[in-house]
């Protein structure tokens, strides 16, 4: 099976069928697949698939990368966007926390659907627009003549399968990390419900708060707690049974969010598949141990 | 004796830690005052004692690793020597608490050093893992057992694949995964009765210079979690294969090798350890969230009248108690204050609540409309979301740590399933005294709470609605709902009072495969389930005529019961603790019957050879009427036409589990009325010989007439030796517990292996109608007492005594009666002292040593030569097992030394006995022992002389006098050791009385208050050497009767 620019391009486990391409992934590929050279977009994507993409690191807003190329010497790209300013971002803070679903949804780790409606308060946008919008440089000869040169193209290829594994780094690269952006939102979410609650009266509740802090554990009136234990087994985990079919923790976290190395495309699915043999070995060892406690006394 | 505890050593950062192994041990120490530095535990065994003591319990692992830690421990203030208590300028001193001390009114905590063998958490796994998880063990602290639990847990989650590998701060890791709703709910339950003393260690690795200081107490669930992660991280670390398979590139292979062997450490970037802790974390929030005291959770109510959709309210709910929560509303109003919810702190509760409902949204996505404004507080849903998530989202969503809250008709359960409602009565001509008579009944369906027809379900399920609305309430129809209930209706079956008995006994039992959710008895019916399953009291029956004596009420009550299953001809145990008269409730039921005209046939007593004497004796004080016969001896009948001669006119007959077996091919050509068999325990091994006849005995065959009722003795908690009931229910009632296969299978092995609480329950329930078991302690009975309960232990002789005896008389009469005036005199006060060791036993008369006289076995063991000494065993046997204190008080050292090396060498524990010679330090470490040690011995010997005044052995609930000291007097001094005016224990007091012998003339003459008793009393046992050689004849004569 080959890849084309013009078939829909999907990650490496996307292409395995693991996986559906989380929308914001999508929408980045999309973006790259409007560019009207697809000669050379197959070529970026041969680079990109070959492993000539040897190194993609994140510095602060911009992203580095080192391209093998025909030269000894790999190229250097560098791919930026614009920044938002902090003014920018308090709109788009202030927009956020108008609806509990946005934080929800990033607190959990999910890019909401339309986040773009939040950025749309301060005129800017999350997702690139155009192309043009993604700023970029390479150190060949190909961009010196102001073209969008294959090594670039490659890097964008590998940035969709990066945004998969962590869409914050959309944030990173418009100026604020996913820490700083949860840290911003939930100050600004506590200052407009303090302002809400001040005019609420107190809840009767909230001012035992500080008497419970005080309260002292219960072992410290009853020091027999300090051994007693009287307690039976739980009903539950008299007998260690397996999971059920597809019912693990690895079944339950699905794919790795985790861009593969184009050198190994198996890579994920073959470490997945090993952990989930050897856990199976594991569990299988595990019911053994308990069965063999005899529960008598040794 | 030394008791092991187990305490986590967290490491002074980061995760992981190690399991610090440590034992105390009671000994005499002087209160310590802590300086600069924590003191060394006075109590804890050194690392080589532990070693030691590790391997000879089988449990020492080659991974154990000396270590220290500093605990902090309850502690008891004591006044070190020389200083005046209650002087403020002294330091504190004190030393600190052990298991099982009672604790005193005011406790300080303290640090104190112990030393250990500490394991890594692999190590620590493996070595839980062989421990018990149940029952007591006597060296084993309870604090083990919560360890051994968690352990448990933790093979669980393996077992289950609920774990995910994990990148962070730079270490690969394996995390369990607890978002499960029962994995929630076991840390809950494993924090709140975490025992301190597992998590109290000050930091690993601190040095002990800085560490006068102390761990507060803590339930934390961080806690807890923090040693599951431990745990089950060393366990999947210890057999991981770290060798990445071919094709798996650099960066996967690295955190694949990290997850062996090893710290974890990476052996990459930086760059590539943040983008693999990036990745893992992404990868593991979409399963789980944090381990946090409360979680999000959405409320489903049913539509108001006339609606159609559905409220969904958002709320936040405590962890550890699903039933406090707040709804949303109050949580958004709370700013950035915390949340109190009982007394659970809840930090940030908005940012929790928030996350969850992201995570919420990703399982069940209609509450994405709820969720536009700032400050969400719920939404209303469509029927057929509704139905979705009663459906099936609830259960995605628990599984994602968010909490669902249905309307109780739909909470799933039994209760939403279809089932019966069941009324019904005794018929009106009914006595309600047999199992298969048919009631009077009549029936419903039931879902939800809800009663409805057929009718009615056929035309709901018209209604091709899953939920649906019948009597103002909603409830989910399953497609096989109808084909079900038409089964049912057209099976048309009947209920019997079998059935009855059966369906209220536990939950959850079907009738016809429908579970039954109501069952309402009419009042004559109610009355019968009530007594037959113990909810309450038996009706009392008093004392019938012809009983010679007093029954106490809660006796009054056991007659009553023991009435009341005879009449459904079901078998009874009566399970009374010692003392309180099992032998008397017996006798009154047998004079019941012989008042009632019912007794027509013999009954069959089987009792311990011991017991025998005991009662003839009782029979005889209590039920004169009846006429009670020894199947015992050489001259019993050997054949059946002389046995049934013998038996003629008798009511009782009293036999020994020996003879049971050697005659019972004999015994049973009698069509006896009913088996009794006494010390119950006897028939526990189902496979041996007297058991397997005593349950012959107890289901006639094709032969007998008419049934045969059966009843069991016993002192031991009987309900709690699940190995013990199946003989026992076998010989009472052999359909309760099915045959011994599927016992083993469904009841033993999860109890006894695994301690499962669930099978108990239900086996108990079984089991309950037929056990009744009161306490002396019981709050209906101790009214009934008095504080001090005498009672007199009547025993035989042996062969070997029994020559003894007789030759010992013989001998000494005829040099008596040739004496001197002046030698006579001592000469009866040797021959008496001489007849009260044979009563002992031999070995004390032929002057034995005590090593070699107990170390025999079999049919010439030091106990089978003495018939007070089997007797002495059996109760003592009793106390042991309820882990009661007694004092054993006699007249001669001797025998004390021989009992001593008897007894600890049948119990394998430490016997202590004062006499004499005991040196003032010696009786003093003794006493105090006894009395403080919370594992100190159970069993006190002291001669009545040096033991009998002055000490005060207020532990002890049983005093037991071995031989007699004829002086009333004397023995109350000795017993008062034990008892004292206001005590809590009541106290038993075991008197010895061998019949026949000189023993029990003499008491009978105290008993009898005669002239010559008044003398006894005045004398001690002067008066004896001035008897005639015919009063002494009369007096010392075996007499047999």
């Amino acid at each position: 099976m080959t890849h084309t620019p013009n078939n829909p391009i999907t990650t490496q486990l996307g292409s395995d069928g693991l996986g559906q391409q989380p929308w914001w992934v999508a929408q980045w590929m999309e973006l790259i697949n409007s560019y009207r050279f697809k000669k050379r977009l197959e070529r970026a994507w041969e680079y990109a698939r070959s492993g000539n993409v040897s190194s993609i690191r994140f510095e602060g807003r911009r992203v580095h990368a080192r391209v093998q190329g025909s030269e000894e010497e790999p190229y250097k790209v560098k791919l930026w966007l614009d920044v938002l300013s902090d003014d920018d971002w308090g709109y788009v803070l202030e927009a956020l926390t108008q609806k509990a679903r946005w934080s929800a949804q990033l607190l959990a780790g999910m890019m909401p659907a339309d986040i773009e409606r939040a950025f749309a308060a301060s005129g800017k946008r999350l997702f690139p627009f155009k192309l043009q919008e993604v700023r970029s440089e390479c150190t060949c000869l190909d961009n010196k003549k102001g073209n969008l040169c294959k090594h670039i193209s490659a890097v964008y290829y590998l940035m969709g399968d990066r945004f998969s594994e962590d869409p914050f780094v959309l944030f990173q690269l418009r100026g604020r990390t996913r820490a700083q952006l949860l840290a911003d939102l939930a100050k600004r979410r506590r200052r407009a419900l303090a302002l809400q609650a001040q005019s609420a009266p107190q809840d009767a509740a909230q001012s035992d708060a500080v008497a419970a802090l005080r309260r002292p554990h219960p072992a410290i009136a009853d020091p027999g707690r300090w051994w007693r234990y009287e307690a039976a087994l739980d009903p539950a985990l008299v007998v260690i049974t397996p999971a059920m079919e597809g019912d693990t923790g690895l079944d339950a976290a699905g794919p790795l969010p985790l861009a593969a190395d184009p050198r190994f495309p198996q890579s994920n699915r073959l470490f997945l598949e090993d952990l989930r043999q050897q856990g199976q070995r594991l569990a299988a060892e595990a019911m053994t141990t308990a069965m063999d406690n005899s529960g008598s006394p040794p | 004796m030394s008791l092991l505890h187990a305490t986590w050593l967290f490491p002074p950062e980061g995760s992981g830690g190690r399991l610090l192994l440590w034992a105390d041990t009671w000994r005499v120490a002087e209160p310590i005052s802590p300086r600069r530095t924590a003191p060394v535990h006075p109590f804890s065994l050194v690392v080589d004692d532990l070693a030691a003591w590790l391997d000879d319990n089988d449990l020492w692992s080659e991974a154990l690793r000396p270590a220290t830690a500093t605990l902090t421990l309850p502690s008891r203030a004591v006044n070190a020597r020389g200083t005046r208590p209650g002087n403020s300028t002294s330091p504190w001193s004190g030393l600190p608490l052990q298991a099982g001390e009672p604790i005193p009114k005011t406790v300080e905590w303290w640090p104190w050093q112990v030393e250990g063998l500490a394991l890594k958490p692999a190590a620590a796994a493996e070595w839980l893992s062989r421990l018990p998880l149940s029952g007591d063990h006597p060296d084993l602290a309870e604090d083990l057992r919560w360890w051994t639990h968690l352990q448990r847990w933790a093979l669980g989650l393996i077992a289950r694949g609920r774990w995910l590998p994990l990148v962070e701060e730079g270490h690969a890791r394996w995390l369990p995964l607890l978002n499960r709703e029962d994995d929630r709910q076991r840390l809950e339950e494993l924090s709140s009765r975490l025992p301190q003393v597992a998590t109290c260690a000050i930091g690993d690795g601190l040095s002990p210079e800085e560490a006068l200081s102390c761990r507060r107490p803590g339930s934390g669930r961080l806690r807890v979690a923090s040693f599951l992660e431990a745990l089950l991280d060393g366990q999947l670390r210890d057999s991981f294969h770290e060798e990445p398979a071919e094709g798996v590139d650099p960066l996967l292979g690295a955190w694949q090798k990290a997850l062996g062997r090893g710290d974890g450490e990476l052996k990459l970037e930086e760059e590539d350890v943040e983008r693999l802790e990036v990745a893992t974390h992404h990868w593991r929030e979409t399963v789980a969230g944090r381990v946090a005291a409360a979680r999000t959770c959405l409320e489903l109510s049913t539509p108001a009248d006339g609606e159609e959709l559905w409220d969904l309210s958002l709320l936040l709910q405590a962890e550890a108690d699903p039933s406090l929560r707040v709804p949303a509303a109050t949580v958004w109003a709370l700013g950035d204050r915390s949340l109190q919810l009982g007394e659970i702190t809840v930090p940030q509760p908005g940012e929790l609540l928030l996350e969850g409902l992201g995570r919420a949204l990703a399982v069940f996505e209609p509450i994405e409309r709820g969720l536009d404004s700032a400050t969400p507080v719920g939404m209303q849903l469509t029927p057929a979301e509704a139905f979705v998530l009663v459906r099936t989202a609830a259960a995605r969503l628990r599984d994602v740590g968010v909490g669902v809250l249905l309307p109780p008709s739909l909470a799933g359960g039994l209760a939403s399933r279809l089932g019966l409602a069941i009324t019904a009565e005794l018929p009106v001509e009914s006595r309600g005294f047999t199992l298969g008579e048919s009631l009077a009944w009549s029936w419903d369906f039931m879902i939800g709470g809800v009663t409805l027809t057929l009718k009615d379900l056929e035309r709901l399920q018209a209604k091709r609605s899953p939920l649906v609305q019948h009597k103002g309430a909603w409830i989910e129809l399953r497609p096989s709902d109808l084909k079900h209930a038409e089964r049912f209706c057209a099976a048309e079956p009947g209920l019997s009072l079998d059935d009855a008995l059966r369906l209220t006994a536990s939950e959850g039992d079907p009738f016809h495969r429908l579970p039954v959710h109501a069952f309402s008895a009419g009042p004559r019916l109610q009355a019968v389930m009530e007594q037959y399953h113990q909810q309450k009291a038996p009706d009392p029956l008093p004392a019938p005529e012809g009983f010679f004596g007093q029954l106490r009420p809660y006796q009054e009550r056991g007659l009553g019961w023991l009435a009341f299953l005879h009449r459904f001809d079901q078998g009874a145990c009566l399970a009374d603790d010692m003392g309180l008269g099992k032998t008397i409730q017996l006798l009154a039921f047998l004079q019941h019957l012989k008042a009632e005209q019912e007794l027509k046939r013999p009954v069959l007593l089987v009792a311990p050879t011991s017991v025998l004497t005991n009662w003839k004796r009782e029979a005889q004080a209590f039920t004169p009427e009846l006429k009670v016969r020894e199947h015992y001896g050489p001259r019993r009948p050997s054949s059946e036409s002389a046995l049934r001669k013998a038996l003629k006119g008798i009511h009782l007959v009293l036999t020994s589990y020996g003879l049971l077996q050697r005659d019972s091919e004999l015994l049973e050509t009698i069509d006896w009325q009913g088996v009794v068999i006494d010390e119950a325990q006897a028939i526990k091994n189902p496979g041996a010989k007297q058991s397997m006849a005593a349950r012959d005995l107890g289901r006639p065959g094709r032969s007998a007439r008419t049934g045969r009722f059966r009843i069991a003795l016993t002192g031991t908690p009987v309900e709690n030796r699940v190995s013990e009931l199946w003989a026992l229910m076998d010989f009472l009632n052999p359909r309760v517990l099915g045959d011994e296969a599927f016992f083993h299978q469904r009841y033993r092995l999860p109890i006894e292996r695994y301690g499962d609480m669930a099978s108990l329950r239900d086996l108990k329930a079984r089991v309950g109608p037929f056990i009744l078991r009161r306490l002396k302690t019981d709050r209906s009975i101790i009214s009934d007492l008095p504080e001090k309960l005498e009672l007199s232990e009547w025993v035989g002789l042996s062969p070997e005594q029994r020559k003894l005896y007789t030759r010992t008389v013989d001998e000494s009469l005829e040099t008596i009666a040739r004496a001197p005036l002046g030698q006579k005199h001592g000469q009866v006060l040797a021959l008496l002292t001489r007849l009260k060791q044979i009563c002992n036993h031999p070995a004390l008369l032929l002057g034995e040593d005590p090593a070699t006289a107990v170390s025999g076995n079999g049919a010439g063991s030091f106990a089978s030569r003495s018939a007070k000494v089997q007797r002495l065993e059996e109760i003592l046997e009793e106390v042991i097992e309820a882990g009661d204190r007694a004092l054993l008080f006699t007249q001669f050292a001797e025998w004390g030394h021989l009992l001593k090396a008897h007894l600890e060498h049948r119990w394998k524990q430490e016997v202590p006995f004062l006499y004499g010679s005991t040196s003032k330090n010696e009786r003093q470490a003794m006493v105090d022992r006894f009395q403080e040690d919370p594992r100190g011995p159970q069993l006190f010997l002291l001669s009545l002389k040096a033991g009998g005044v002055g000490l005060n052995l207020t532990r002890a609930s049983h005093v037991f006098h071995i031989d007699r000291w004829w002086n009333p007097a004397v023995e109350n001094q000795a017993t008062d050791r034990a008892y004292r005016i206001g005590q809590q224990n009541r106290v038993l007091v075991h008197k010895f009385i061998t019949s026949g012998s000189v023993e029990e003339k003499i008491d009978r003459m105290i008993r009898e208050k005669s002239k010559l008793a008044a003398e006894i009393v005045g004398s001690g046992e002067e008066w004896l050497g001035g008897l005639d050689v015919g009063q002494l004849k009369d007096l010392v004569a075996l007499s047999e009767e």
